[in-house]
């Protein structure tokens, strides 16, 4: 049995900017609800009030803007991701990334707002929206804020959002479409479960960026390369910026040998 | 709040309060108890239902987002007590042991085969990678389906009995 709390369907964004304000950090933005849900469940959130933003079209939809931007509403889910033309053909690495978020039943529900805004240091899509160098363009009843993903994450779980702000979209910089990419995630079973470690690869004419994942408080993205680096340079810099734990899913010591690992294996596959 | 959702193909008009789990709102309020908790955490799939065309845990969604819905359960499987094609298979191929996964793997696969009404091996895993059976090993499940769709040869029939 869930605490009780009420449930509220506001028709338009200025609604949901209004009540995030005057509701003081009692309300939480509801979604896909596969992290919120479970949080709930769990006792960790214990909102009185949510707020379902689903229905509003301002975080919908995936365009090009004005500069040739990507903007992802932040509501879209993994299987509109992974179904949408316009990323298939010019950033198939999200497609990907989606597609390997749990299991068929969460990616019908999961957004990419919730995932970047549930902060997990193992999040796929998080990992992969860092190596494409994505911003997130957050809202409030006082405007609007862009800020670049890898500021975005401050924390285990824990980012810049303040609690009467909402994410509204993800913009994915105009020189990533179309760039080669890869992507490593080690796990312990083949279908549904969190990566121990995974690495991205993004390679366009002029440049290569790499993000890594599980192997930090946060996923993290080496600073970008020329697209001419050397392989030493890049493994040299990945083991300088991880910093793994030990548990009961992989040692340190193994995480960061796949990491070194796998930034081989996607360095040859992009060459 | 009161909402109206269709469940197999039954108009339901409830009142329902805002911490209320679609799952526990079909076993409870609609009073269909084939769907099932397991983990309550999006993890076990034994309380997959289908809503408005996709598969959902029924755990993680509240009865009000479902306002509105078209929700599809075990129950709408069998005809006049009569069962259906999949349900037939799973029962020959023996892809019920305990049973508590069933009504979810059910539902995963009739979403799976309204889209890919020939699924391979591959895809009929997938499709169930959210669907936890601790019981058969997956075996009997995946040879029942494609049983039910008219892939499984003859020398391969009822292999595990």
């Amino acid at each position: 049995m869930l605490h009780e709390f009420s449930y509220v369907i506001p028709r338009e964004k200025k609604e949901i900017l209004t009540l995030l304000k005057n509701l003081k950090g009692k309300a939480r933005v509801l979604a896909g609800g596969t992290d919120l849900m479970v949080d709930i469940r769990a006792g960790k959130e214990k909102p009185e009030i949510i707020v379902d933003v689903k229905g509003i079209e301002d975080f919908q939809g995936v365009a090009f803007d004005a500069k040739g931007s990507l903007a992802i509403g932040s509501t879209t889910t993994c299987r509109q991701l992974m179904q949408n033309k316009i990323l298939r053909q010019k950033f198939p690495i999200i497609v990907d990334a989606a597609g390997r978020i749990g299991s068929p039943q969460l990616r019908n529900r999961a957004t990419i707002g919730g995932n970047i805004c549930t902060a997990s240091p193992c999040a796929d899509l998080g990992t992969a929206l860092l190596a494409l160098n994505a911003e997130v363009e957050v809202a409030s009843i006082d405007g609007v804020r862009t800020l670049p993903l890898r500021e975005f994450y401050i924390g285990v779980k824990k980012t810049q959002l303040r609690e009467f702000e909402i994410v509204q979209r993800i913009i994915i910089p105009n020189n990533m479409a179309g760039a080669k990419y890869g992507m490593e995630k080690l796990k312990r079973i083949k279908g549904h479960d969190l990566a121990l470690a995974s690495v991205v690869m993004i390679k366009t004419e002029s440049v290569l960026r790499v993000a890594i994942g599980s192997c930090a408080p946060t996923p993290i993205a080496l600073k970008e390369f020329p697209a001419d680096v050397q392989l030493k340079m890049i493994c040299e810099e990945a083991r300088k910026m991880i910093d793994p734990i030990d548990d009961i899913r992989a040692s340190k010591d193994f995480r960061a040998f796949m990491v070194q690992e796998f930034v081989e294996r996607l360095f040859k596959k992009l060459q | 709040m009161k909402i109206k959702v269709k469940v197999n193909g039954k108009e339901y008009f409830k009142d329902v309060s805002g911490n209320k789990t679609l799952l526990r709102f079909i076993r409870e309020d609609i009073g269909l108890t084939g769907t099932k908790e397991g983990c309550g955490a999006g993890e076990c799939g034994a309380c997959t239902v289908i809503l408005n065309g996709e598969t959902v845990n029924s755990c993680l969604v509240l009865a009000a987002e479902a306002d509105g819905g078209d929700i599809e359960t075990i129950e709408g499987e069998s005809e006049n007590g009569k069962l259906s094609k999949l349900q037939e298979a799973f029962q020959k191929h023996h892809g019920v042991q305990c049973g508590f996964c069933t009504p979810g793997m059910i539902m995963s696969i009739k979403a799976l085969l309204k889209k890919n009404p020939k699924p391979t091996e591959h895809e009929i895993k997938e499709a169930i990678e959210g669907n936890f059976c601790r019981c058969t090993g997956y075996k009997q499940i995946i040879e029942a389906v494609r049983a039910a769709t008219g892939q499984l040869k003859r020398q391969e029939e009822l292999r595990h009995v």
